[in-house]
């Protein structure tokens, strides 16, 4: 049976199968009917009635009638639906249960789904937090966790305005050096994005924020774990259930950075070189400056044309119709021969290369079920184009999910999901979060002139081939250039699960869960010409690859209820493979035609293919849960769980993860019920240890060699056109590392007061990663190819505060509101490195030769790093009197004397002044939902605030420093630069030199407060009453209108002060962010 | 219900091990490496480090460490771009520097897949035999030497790693106490000793590179005897791993063709290769050193780095005999070459008609000369920023119009890559090197016949640039010394002169000045006259003497080891 089993999880559970059906044991059922009532007494349908403790459930009808079967007396019935309070009732020896439920559902009642339980909120002595299914769909973006930003307390989310991108999500904080990515499930299968969901597809969202909560997830769990699940539907649905949701909108881009005008920007130049002059004691000449399109006088000239066959600064009028025989655009054909006018009024390249983008998402929605079956179809649309040209996300999806009753006691069911997913034109590392700290397209229309044209006289596009603007590349024309790229995924995910109640109160249930994912793109490089360094071949390339990963669950719960003593176990065992697969890409120049339907790979020359396949990683892992309860009052539980994986060398692969919560639930106490605003008051606290391997790679345990073409290959053979393959070591193997473990403590309170009208959760929380697992560099004389090992050293803490504030209530009978209210706080810190290492020197990102990063004991991950600007200085005394500094001069950056080689002030600046300019990581970030109610009328708005993160927004460097590249565009900034009559400003000389006191050192200059407030959303709708329904034959018709990003404060200076990053050891760096704008939906819902 | 829980996992327990073993993808381990092919290909490997790869700095073609800080260029382009070099050329090495660390660590990748190939044959398998283990050992070492040669005259003392120490077994913990002339020639030693005259593979190393190498090695310890009796046996009897005997190409610019790579003056060099598949085969450290803006009428097109510089411009000057002003008179007056700073290229300029030294038209390109085989240098249309580059650009390493697309790579994102071989050292540097080794010798005489090898080559007239009309592009003037030098000063006077005209651009003469102790004198009259043409790159710079001779030790190093076993150089 061995050999059946070993190679794939499929054999594994098939044989679990076959052994567990000898074992079906037979349980009495009854069945139980029942109308489930709002307090006016009309039917509600789609309710949740719920088997306590067990998954078996239903839904209630249009009229809200149900059925259910029990097992016993002691059985109790859970009843929950959004908007009501959640219900339970003891069975009895009823066989009809009619419940009238109370609106105002306080968050403490609702249900808690982990993936391998669910539990009440009420039971719960973990830090848990839901997030309603229909705040998931009040801002329409492409990728479902974007929505999770300001919703749960503990939960920073920083994300950028790319449709579909990935964002930075972090659940209490940076628990590790990277890898810090919580773990997904998806109706109990693990993912790693959730980027296929759609958002009217979800049921629920739960995210499991402690050792408590989240370490039945163990070894995964350190970064906390969201869980969703997907709508079910409901048995004996007496009809077919059927929703639409439609919204459409647009997102529109807003306004770029202040830049100069060309006459300013000549004006500006000029006065450059009349700074030099300042600088050099000399007169200032203006011959051959910006290659003389200004002219070469004392007062810049604008000329009429910035291009006349590559001559420049051209004044006058042309013979057009004589040029345009000359014309040449296209490089194979000779030399390139432009006329480009200068543009006077100016070119604003941001307006250029954005758009008002449309979007649209349509959600159908049908569910219902039969005697002893569910289920819930969902097909969907969205179309969601960016706000730059030839930008956009487009997802279909079709979802099934499914549930029968073989035997009164055997269950099985299924979810289902195809989707088909088109992300075009993204930039940014890690799926689109990296995209602030790259030198894109965005950057490029701020490096721009504005007096360039976006084309030249005859059609062409116009750029910086006329000389004097250094290499900025027409951005319009690199977007157009995207236009024929082409790229989709297609991706089936789900699971099939058996549930079988063997006894009273004994369920198994086994589930194996899977994920195939393929992709294929296309994409070509135009052969550029209006630019100073063009693209000199025509490119095209093409890349394919799929990935397979599974996980199989088998559990076995038990609860049952003795007199005062509850119990609920769970025991588990998990086995799964993260993904196996191939990527292939290939690349080759310059095709005969560069018509796209005639190139193919076939036909192109200079031919790259590279492939790479890939095995993913294995987990094993055997889990449990205790639940004890005491007379509804004391509740403790005892969580472990123990990972195998196959990152880890043999002599370490497993680890244990414990944790052990209890609660006290005072509002039980007969001392309390004195107290009368008191509804419901719980004391929490949790102790425990989670695991992560997601920052190890899984060859870590190996030393390795290898070839690349790249790195390592050379022309032995002197044939000057072939390279022979060379090896050299690739990897240097760690085969103790072991799991990386948090200890989280958790301490919290619920509390519901006056009658449900507030909820009040609120949990203080440290999380210590001990063992943390990460390259410690090592000695370059090792050779720097080799990837370090990771090495378990170093310690990393995490403190914060979880708020969560609900209120609710009528202010009239008609005027209703709710007030909800997440804050979380977060102090994180590095505690330890390796023995003799204070700092990561191997993260040292550079940025144009600007290094801003340290991580280093003592401070945050990803600090910022640099010279201290302490002011501009004044004039030559000060340069003389201050402390020595290379390229010291009036105007130019003065830094602090903070240290020298004996830890004091040396009365020199070197890089023993460097000190620490702040920390990417927000101290606080919280929400704001307000939601008011009157008759059909519903009003919310939902605000976000991120504080105390600082952004170094190092594309000042391209703007605002005239040798950066000179000629290129500039800021508006330099208005107000240092001129010997205004010293009053922190913005330095605009002048040629580039040295140590200008513009080439990581310094505060560049770091800027990135706290901001923003509105994301405001909503109106409108609901139409109940009886204009039923005459329509109609369950729900709600219209409504909403902007998002309304506004946002900020003292940023750029863009956007959602400056993420893909590296948690190096973010926070605005090179040229993608901003989030303000965009308009209307919308309907139906349901019929 | 429990035993069915035991069962369940029993039967997990009893598949998991083997579960949680998977192998790595696409990699080698060491055994499959320590046959006669593996070791073979890790030696491929060593070779592929010469250039740095993508690490400008780590190249051995040294044009910032050796060429800029000599004077013989500036960085060029515009001020902010890859301003690192900036202090660089302004020696303002901050500890920090990123090109430093580059240099630091390129050098020591070179080092430790060396030291791969030296571990391998010790642990090598049966089809290795003693003679593949010397010949192979031979070049590994050859490699190494020139590898920590990199790294003495850069930094000065470094850490010795040999294949003894690795990760694991102390590494961390050597010192950069000890001296590292005695492991470099005890390296080149070998090889000389033990690799054949001539190989299969033309870029392979052999017996007399190893000799030309180990007599360098001589030069910087100024050990003249040792280098004067090997560069006695390499003139008389050296030849190229192909079997060419060592002698000048007729034409000078055939030294940098890559259509006649491997001649008879290559004695080592990094072998290049355009369209293998990645451009790191191509000299991708000279990426960036091409003129600016030139669209399809020349080549590279980005981005002006690495312009000569006036000064090595007006050492070109000769005299009515055809002999160099080697009283430094270029710089000052009437002398000093004419240039087009100042001028766009629509303004009429008609270049230095005096007499000049051919060399210069094939090292500098200036503004009205044919460049190679594209059009006359249009001057400031083909430079970036010519208020902080100043009139020039490079052209020693250019490839020629009829090369495109051959011997030059068009797959990156500039088509500056090119197939040219760069000499690590060429016969030339034998010659002049030999020439100083017989100065301080004494013998004069056998050291003015060597450069008159040289110059008679320079003077060969079918190699000066030429217009299309057939006539020459500039007033070439050049002659051999044709009296004998009246003293050992005036002798290295000319001697060094000539390294200086013959090897500009090629990574030698910061290293040169070093050598002869002269570098802060030279440096400081370099800048003096540079900075009053290039104020905004170059004012306020000076060389401070027993300090910048060296580069500081990398900062990040230091930190990662500790002050006790990296000790910082003086002055930092």
């Amino acid at each position: 049976m061995k050999q059946l089993y070993m190679d794939s999880g499929r054999g594994l559970f098939f044989s679990l199968l076959l052994c567990f059906v000898s074992l079906i044991a037979t349980a009495q059922d009854r069945k139980v009917t029942g109308r489930i009532t709002d307090i006016a007494g009309s039917g509600i349908p789609g309710a949740t009635v719920v088997l306590k403790g067990t998954q078996l459930g239903t839904n209630t009808t249009a009229e809200g009638d149900f059925s259910i079967n029990v097992k016993s007396a002691t059985d109790v019935l859970v009843v929950s639906f959004v908007g009501y309070k959640t219900m339970e009732v003891n069975v009895g020896n009823q066989s009809v249960v009619n419940i009238k439920m109370d609106d105002d559902i306080s968050a403490l009642e609702e249900v808690i789904v982990t993936g391998y339980t669910v539990d009440s909120r009420r039971e719960t002595t973990g830090a848990v937090a839901t997030v309603k299914s229909k705040d998931l769909t009040a801002t329409p973006s492409g990728n479902v966790e974007q929505q999770l930003q300001g919703r749960v307390a503990g939960v920073t989310v920083i994300t950028n305005g790319q449709p579909g991108t990935t964002s930075q999500i972090r659940v209490r904080g940076f628990g590790a050096f990277g890898g810090n990515e919580p773990l997904y499930i998806v109706d109990g299968v693990p993912t790693g994005s959730t980027d296929f969901l759609n958002p009217d597809d979800i049921e629920s969202t739960t995210v499991l924020k402690d050792a408590a909560a989240a370490s039945i997830y163990g070894a995964r769990a350190a970064n906390g774990v969201i869980v969703y699940t997907t709508k079910k539907g409901t048995k004996k649905a007496r009809k077919l259930s059927i929703t639409y949701d439609g919204l459409f909108g647009v997102t529109t881009p807003g306004h770029g950075q202040k830049m100069l005008s060309p006459q300013e920007q000549a004006d500006w130049t000029w006065q450059a070189i009349k700074n030099d002059a300042f600088q050099g004691d000399s007169l200032p000449k203006f011959t051959n400056i910006a290659s003389g399109q200004y002219g070469s006088g004392d007062k810049p000239v604008l000329p009429d044309y910035i291009n006349v066959g590559g001559k420049t600064g051209v004044t006058g009028s042309l013979d057009l119709a004589a040029e345009k025989l000359k014309y040449n655009v296209d490089p194979t054909r000779g030399s390139i021969y432009q006329v480009v006018r200068a543009n006077k009024q100016g070119t604003d390249w941001y307006d250029a290369i954005t758009r008002v983008a449309p979007i649209q998402r349509h959600s159908l929605g049908f569910s219902g079920g039969g005697d002893g079956s569910r289920f819930y179809a969902g097909f969907s649309a969205q179309d969601q184009k960016g706000i730059l040209l030839n930008n956009g996300f487009k997802r279909y999806a079709f979802r099934i999910n499914s549930e029968f009753d073989v035997l009164k006691n055997l269950r099985i069911g299924q979810n289902a999901q195809f989707t088909y997913l088109q992300i075009l034109g993204q930039s940014g590392g890690g799926g689109g979060q990296g995209v602030a700290a790259d030198e894109n397209v965005i950057l490029s229309a701020f490096r721009m002139p504005s007096i360039i044209p976006i084309y030249d006289e005859f059609g062409g596009y116009a750029g910086t081939a006329a000389k004097g603007f250094n290499n900025p590349q027409n951005p319009v024309a690199n977007r157009d250039g995207q236009a024929n790229n082409s790229g989709f995924a297609g991706n089936g995910f789900g699971n099939f699960y058996v549930e079988l109640d063997i006894i009273s109160g004994l369920t198994f249930r086994s589930s194996v869960g899977a994920q195939y994912s393929n992709y294929s793109n296309r994409g070509f490089n135009r052969l550029q010409y209006e630019n100073s360094e063009n693209n000199s071949a025509y490119g095209y390339n093409e890349g394919a690859g799929h990935r397979f990963s599974w996980t199989l669950t088998n559990t076995v719960n038990y609860k049952k209820a003795f007199g005062r003593h509850g119990i609920d176990v769970i025991v588990g065992q998990e086995a799964l493979n993260t993904g196996a697969g191939k990527n292939q890409s290939s690349s080759g120049l310059n095709p005969f035609s560069t018509n796209i339907n005639y190139i193919n790979m076939t036909n192109v020359s200079s031919r790259i293919v590279n492939s790479d396949f890939y095995k993913g990683v294995n987990f094993y892992s055997l889990f449990g849960r205790v639940n004890y309860t005491f007379n509804d009052k004391y509740i403790v539980t005892g969580v472990v769980r123990r990972d195998g994986s196959s990152r880890f060398g043999s002599s370490n692969r497993y680890g244990v993860f414990p944790a052990f919560s209890a609660a006290w639930r005072l509002s039980s106490e007969n001392f309390m019920k004195s107290i009368p605003f008191i509804t419901e008051l719980k004391i929490r606290g949790g102790y425990g240890l989670m695991g992560n391997s997601n920052n190890v790679d899984p060859n870590n345990q190996y030393s390795l060699y290898g070839a690349n073409l790249g790195l390592s290959s050379y022309d032995l053979n002197g044939t000057n056109s072939s390279a022979l393959e060379g090896y050299y070591r690739t990897r240097i193997g760690n085969n103790n590392a072991k799991w990386e473990t948090s200890i989280t403590k958790n301490i919290g309170i619920d509390a519901t007061l006056f009658k449900g009208k507030l909820d009040i959760i609120l949990d203080l929380w440290q999380k210590d990663t001990k063992d943390l697992l990460f390259q410690v560099p090592i000695t370059a004389s090792a050779g720097y190819r080799a990837s370090e090992p990771s090495v378990n050293v170093g310690k990393m803490s995490n403190k914060g505060i979880d708020l969560q504030i609900i209120n609710r209530g009528r202010i009239t009978n008609d005027l209703g509101y709710e007030l909800n209210f997440t804050a979380g706080v977060l102090r994180n810190n590095i505690e330890s490195l390796a023995p003799g290492l204070t700092y990561l020197s191997s993260v040292n990102p550079g940025f144009r030769g600007i290094n801003p990063i340290r991580n280093q004991v003592g401070n945050s991950i990803s600090s910022f790093f640099g010279y201290k600007v302490v002011g501009l200085f004044a004039n030559k005394q000060e340069v003389d009197g201050a402390p020595a500094q290379d390229g010291a001069a009036p105007g130019r950056f003065r830094y602090q004397d903070i240290s020298g080689p004996n830890g004091k002030p040396d009365g020199i600046i070197n890089a023993d002044d460097r000190t620490f300019l702040g920390s990417p990581v927000p101290k606080f970030t919280g929400g704001i939902n307000i939601k008011l109610t009157y008759k059909g009328f519903d009003i919310a708005t939902y605000m976000y605030a991120s504080v105390g993160n600082k952004i170094f927004n190092v594309s000042k460097w391209f703007t605002d420093f005239y040798p950066s590249f000179t000629g290129a565009a500039v800021s508006a900034r330099v208005k107000d630069s240092w001129l010997p009559t205004n010293t009053n400003t922190s913005t330095p000389i605009f002048e040629s030199t580039s040295n140590f006191s200008t513009n080439t050192q990581s310094n505060s200059f560049y770091v800027e407060d990135g706290s901001f407030f923003r509105m994301q959303n405001l909503t109106l709708g409108y609901t139409l009453p109940s009886n204009i329904l039923g005459r329509l034959k109609m369950q729900k018709l709600r219209v409504y209108a909403s902007t998002n990003n309304l506004f946002t404060l900020t003292k940023y200076q750029g863009l956007d002060p959602g400056v993420g990053g893909n590296a948690d050891t190096n973010f926070g760096i605005d090179v040229g962010n993608y901003p989030i704008t303000r965009s308009y939906t209307v919308g309907i819902n139906l349901g019929f | 219900m429990l035993a069915f829980v035991a069962v369940l996992m029993l039967i997990g327990y009893s598949c998991k091990e083997s579960f949680l073993e998977i192998p790595a993808t696409g990699q080698l381990d060491e055994a499959q490496l320590s046959t006669k092919k593996g070791i073979e290909g890790v030696l491929v490997s060593v070779y592929g480090q010469l250039n740095g790869r993508d690490n400008r700095m780590a190249s051995a073609s040294n044009w910032v460490w050796g060429s800029i800080r000599g004077g013989d260029a500036n960085k060029g382009t515009d001020p902010g771009d890859f301003s690192d070099i900036n202090p660089i050329q302004r020696f303002e090495y901050q500890t920090t520097q990123g090109v430093t660390q580059d240099k630091w660590k390129g050098l020591y990748e070179g080092v430790a897949r060396a030291n791969l190939v030296m571990k391998l044959i010790s642990v090598a398998q049966a089809d290795v035999t003693e003679s593949d283990k010397k010949r192979i050992g031979g070049e590994a070492r050859f490699l190494r030497g020139h590898y920590y040669f990199e790294l003495k005259r850069g930094f000065n003392n470094t850490p010795y790693v040999d294949e003894k120490v690795d990760y694991g077994t102390g590494i961390e913990k050597v010192p950069n106490t000890a001296d590292l002339w005695p492991m470099i020639e005890a390296d080149l030693k070998y090889a000389y000793d033990n690799l054949p005259e001539t190989q299969d593979a033309a870029g392979r190393t052999n017996k007399w590179a190893a000799g030309a190498y180990l007599a360098k090695a001589y030069m910087y310890q100024k050990k003249y005897a040792e280098a004067k009796a090997l560069y006695d046996l390499i003139i008389a009897g050296g030849k190229t791993t192909n079997g060419k005997k060592y002698g000048l190409v007729p034409r000078f610019q055939d030294a940098f063709k890559a259509s006649n790579d491997n001649n008879s003056e290559s004695v080592f060099a990094i072998q290049a290769a355009a369209n293998t598949g990645s451009v790191n085969n191509a000299n991708p450290e000279f990426d960036l050193n091409w003129p600016y803006n030139v669209g399809p009428n020349g080549p590279g097109n980005c981005c002006s780095f690495f312009a000569p510089s006036f000064e090595l411009g007006n050492s070109f000057r000769t005299d009515a005999t055809g002999l160099p002003l080697l009283d430094g008179s270029y710089n000052s007056g009437g002398n000093e070459l004419k240039t087009d700073m100042g001028l766009k290229s629509a303004d009429p300029f008609t270049p230095d008609a005096g007499r000049v030294d051919p060399r210069l038209d094939h090292s500098i390109g200036r503004r009205g000369i044919p460049y190679l085989d594209w059009i006359d240098h249009p001057g400031n249309d083909w430079i970036r920023n010519q208020a902080n580059a100043g009139p020039y650009t490079t052209k020693k390493y250019a490839y020629y119009r009829t090369d495109v697309g051959s011997l030059q790579d068009n797959s990156s994102w500039t088509p500056g890559y090119t197939a040219i071989n760069i000499n690590i050292i060429r016969y030339a540097d034998v010659l002049l090197m030999a020439a100083e080794a017989e100065v301080e010798a004494g013998s004069l005489e056998k050291a003015r016949e060597y450069v008159n090898l040289v110059r008679e080559r320079a003077a060969n007239p079918a190699s000066f640039v030429k217009r299309a009309s057939g006539e020459n592009a500039a007033n070439y003037t050049i002659s051999t010394y044709k009296t004998a030098w009246t003293s050992k000063d005036a002798a290295r006077t000319a001697v060094r002169f000539e390294r200086k005209l013959e090897l500009s651009g090629e990574g030698h003469r910061f290293f040169d000045l070093v050598r002869w102790g002269t570098a802060a004198t030279e440096i400081n009259a370099y800048l003096t006259y540079e900075s009053k043409k290039l104020s905004g790159a170059l004012g306020g710079a000076k060389f401070t003497p027993n300090k910048n001779e060296y580069l500081p030790i990398p900062q990040d190093q230091i930190d990662l080891l500790g002050k006790t076993v990296l000790v910082q150089n003086p002055g930092y």
